[in-house]
Parts: structure tokens; sequence; C-alpha cells
């Protein structure tokens, strides 16, 4: 599923690929292509060490997150990664930039990549279902889910559970082609762009506290259902501002103008994680 | 011993020293009238700095005196390793290395230069300063590549942000390994040529024979945006997750 987002993201431009070709080629991982027109979909094993994900070395170079520069970084199976490597995340996530000090040398590296991420709701891998009954306990379950620090997933913009799939459905017809998505992906982004024209800020993932003051304006209503959730919810700063780039984002598919309560509702409903801390 | 005898014994030391010295000064001088070439010669290169190129001047020196090679200016093992590699590449494209003292400085001194790209730049200057490459202005030329014993030029690593930056510096033309020449070839307004030997190099740089630059065609490349093998179609149900994608790829850059 993860490695099918690549086929909705918008087209690179040719300065992305070019950027993406360099990081690639400082790697030795270009090959026998000549220039990377793919966003690049990154998805290293969970027993990769830091220096492998941020990068490192003597001479530093680049590691997963800047090699998925402009693409996709799929941690699967993310609380068996070493604890310490997830942490490192931190930082990149925010600046989209790396720099590594080493003795020899102090280099950075742009890292713009989409951090999408899967886990098992408990060692077991069925709590919540409800077909089969969990057989971990409590301590198991809070244990594994501890292997995930709250800053990491304050990060984490948007958290879904994904239920098991119907017999019905695996029989049912094909659903939507990636081009029909990515048709509606273009449109949002094409708003988001004419929106945000001259400001040196391309999509809602870059909106600064500010900007979101101006641009995310909600309606009484819809300031009620947030002010209720977050009391109930105890969610933090960070998550809040999350909460409303994705209203407007959601906002934006719709092709509405201003952020309608459903549209935060929906939001909210994406911090799944943060209800059941 | 007495006082004249001790006197004496001195005196003869110090005649005896002085000879030897004089010897010495006529020897060194010998190998100097000898050493026929005392050019110190430059040839651009580049290393990378992250994703940002340095400019390297490699400049080599030969000198009549013990005959040695050094490689000074903060190389790592693989540059200070390639004095063997260069050498032995020369010597088997049938130039004679001569026994001289070689120094080869890489330039700006203060940079630590990584990797084995500098060995045909080193080459190039040496074969320049031996007089085997003559009358070639290496002003806008920089050269990148790796030697192999039998003086093939192996491809290295970080081309394409090298040839973006040699023309940042003005650099119109690149000579670098075959392998190597149509990733460079992306860059507009760049010579690039591919080469394959140590040999190929000479008799171009001497004007022998002619490299046609390496083109390729930017905006056929850049379109050909193969289609992705995972379409999202082949997913049945799980919207819910569908959807999230969605925003996602909506939201981001």
């Amino acid at each position: 599923m993860a490695r099918r987002i690549t086929s909705i993201l918008p087209d690179l431009s040719f300065e992305e690929a070019l950027e993406i070709s360099k990081i690639h080629s400082v790697a030795g991982k270009i090959g026998n292509d000549t220039l990377i027109n793919k966003r690049p979909f990154r998805s290293p094993h969970h027993t990769i060490s830091t220096t492998g994900l941020i990068g490192g070395g003597s001479f530093p170079k680049p590691g997963e997150i800047s090699l998925s520069h402009f693409g996709v970084l799929f941690l699967d199976e993310l609380p068996e990664f070493n604890k310490k490597t997830i942490e490192v995340l931190r930082g990149p996530l925010e600046d989209r930039e790396v720099t590594i000090s080493r003795a020899n040398a102090t280099y950075s590296y742009p890292c713009n990549f989409m951090l999408v991420a899967s886990m098992n709701p408990c060692p077991c891998g069925f709590y919540g279902s409800p077909d089969k009954e969990c057989t971990c306990t409590e301590r198991q379950r809070s244990l594994y889910r501890g292997r995930i620090s709250g800053p990491i997933l304050d990060r984490i913009d948007i958290q879904v559970e994904v239920p098991n799939v119907k017999y019905e459905k695996l029989e049912g017809k094909a659903g939507e082609s990636s081009n029909i998505i990515k048709e509606r992906v273009n449109k949002a982004r094409e708003i988001q762009l004419n929106r945000y024209k001259g400001l040196n800020i391309y999509s809602n993932a870059d909106l600064t506290p500010k900007m979101i003051d101006i641009v995310c304006k909600l309606s009484e209503p819809s300031k009620i259902i947030l002010k209720k959730s977050f009391e109930k919810l105890k969610l933090s700063a960070r998550a809040y501002s999350r909460i409303l780039k994705v209203a407007r984002t959601i906002a934006d598919l719709d092709g509405q103008k201003d952020i309608q309560s459903t549209h935060i509702i929906e939001a909210i409903g994406y911090r799944s994680l943060d209800r059941k801390e | 011993m007495t006082k004249e005898k001790k006197c004496c014994l001195i005196i003869i030391i110090y005649f005896k020293v002085q000879a030897i010295r004089q010897k010495i000064k006529i020897f060194k001088n010998f190998i100097r009238k000898e050493s026929d070439v005392k050019l110190v010669s430059v040839v651009k290169s580049m290393t990378l700095q992250g994703l940002e190129g340095v400019l390297v001047n490699v400049e080599v020196d030969v000198s009549g005196g013990m005959p040695a090679w050094n490689v000074v200016g903060l190389p790592d093992t693989a540059i200070k390793e390639s004095k063997e590699r260069i050498r032995t590449a020369i010597k088997n494209c049938n130039v004679e290395l001569l026994s001289r003292k070689y120094i080869v400085n890489l330039s700006p001194a203060d940079i630590r230069k990584e990797g084995a790209g500098l060995d045909l730049a080193i080459a190039v200057a040496t074969l320049i300063s031996i007089e085997k490459i003559k009358d070639f202005n290496t002003k806008d030329v920089i050269f990148l590549g790796e030697l192999s014993l039998d003086a093939k030029i192996k491809k290295i690593n970080g081309i394409l942000p090298i040839a973006l930056e040699a023309k940042k510096y003005g650099i119109k033309r690149i000579v670098l390994p075959a392998e190597n020449a149509k990733e460079a070839s992306v860059v507009d307004g760049i010579e690039v040529i591919g080469v394959n030997t140590l040999e190929e190099v000479i008799k171009y740089l001497n004007g022998d024979i002619h490299i046609e630059p390496t083109r390729v065609d930017i905006n056929g490349l850049f379109a050909k945006n193969s289609e992705d093998s995972f379409d999202f179609s082949e997913v049945k149900g799980q919207e819910s997750i569908k959807r999230a994608l969605e925003i996602a790829a909506a939201g981001r850059a």
C-alpha cells in the first residue's frame, strides 16, 4: 500500500529531479540511470543503524532520509526499529535538512521526505480487532506502544487505524486508479500554490504559525469542536497546528475556501494514536 | 698524545670534511644539470564537500634529487595510495616515467580531499610535467576519474553535482570516465568528454584523435517518466487509509 503513494504524488519538476539525482550520485546509487525522474521510495529494514538512516561516515555520506528526498521514506513495523534510530528523525523531520559533523568535515544534505510508517496495535497484532481476541497483557501493550516516543508521534500528522479487509471486499471490484486520485491531489496543490504565491511556501505542510492564523480561520462551531476535543484528548500545541494544517488540506481537496466543521472533525480523527495514550 | 699531534689531527679532519662537502656539491650539481625538466604543471579537478564542489588545482613539480613521489595538500588514504596506481598506469601506456623527484600538491591545501577521483588529474599533470602532453591549455578543463593499473579509467561517484558546480565555476569542458559521461551530460552548457583509457587521454590532449562530446536529450530523458508499476486500483477495500494517503499527498511538498 505504502509503495503506491509515489504514484499519486505530483510529478517532479526538472530541478527536483536534478536534486534527487545529485544525492543519489554522491551515494553512488545512480546506476545506469542518467537522471532519476521518479520520486524515490525507500523502505529500509528495521535493523538499520542511525548512521544508515541519517547519513554519516568519516566523510559523511547521505543516509536513507536524504535518499528519499522529495519522495517517501517508509518505515515498516516502526516499534521494531531501534528507539534511538527513530529519535534521530526528530530534527530532520522539522528542518528538512540534516547537518552531519565529523572530525574531517561538516556536510549538510537536504531531506525533504514524507515519512510513512506502519505498526501493529500490539505484539500479537489483534488488539482492537472485532474478529479475534488479543492475547497480550496490558503491560505488553503499553511497552510496545511506548517504543515510539511522544515527540515522534506528535510529528506524524495523520494516524489511521487499518481494519482487516472483509472477504466480500476482496472479491469486489477494483478501487480508484492512481491517476484519478493524482488528479484530485494536483488540483488541491494548485489551490495551495495560488494561495501562497510569493510567500516562499509551497504547501500546507510548510505553513508557519503566523500563516496558520491567516489561512486556517475557523467558524464558531468548529472552534468549539476543536476546543472540546483538545481538552478531552489533551493534545499538544504541535498537534493543534497539525490538525489545522490537515483540516486546511482536506478543505482544499474538497475545493472549499473555508474550513468547515466536517473538515476539522476528520482532521481530529487522524490523531488516533493520541487518543489511545 | 702531544698537543701538536692533536692540532694536526683536528686540521686533517677539518680538511677531510671540506673535501666531502665539495664532493656533495659537485654531485648535486651533476644531478641538477642532468634533469631536463623543471616544470610545474597545473591541472584542475574537483572534489565534493557534501553536495558542494570545490575546485582543486593539482600541481605537479618534477625536479632532480632523490627519486620520490610525494603527495601534499590534505589527501585521504585513497589519494595517498594513488601514487602506485598512477605510476603503474603511466608505465602501462608505454610512457617512461623517469626517476625524479615528483611533488604533487593539491590546493587549496586546507580542504581534505577524498576518493580516487583525482587520479586522472594527477596523471595528466605529471604527463604535462614530463612533456608527454604538449601545448594543451588546461584553463577551462577539469579532469575526473579513477585509474586502474592497466591505465583504464573507471567511474566515480558524485559526477552530477560536480558537473553542476563546475558550470558555476565557468568550466567549459570535463574529461571524465566514459561510464559517467551520460550522467554529466545532463548539465547544459558544458562539454563532456568520455574517455576509456589514459592512452586515449594523451592522444586526445595532444590532438592526435578527436572525441565527440557526449550529448543526451534532456527533455526526452525527463519525459520518459515511466508509469508506476504500482497502482491504487489493485488495492481493494481499505478506503480509510487510501483517503489518508490522498490527504498526505495533497498537503506535502
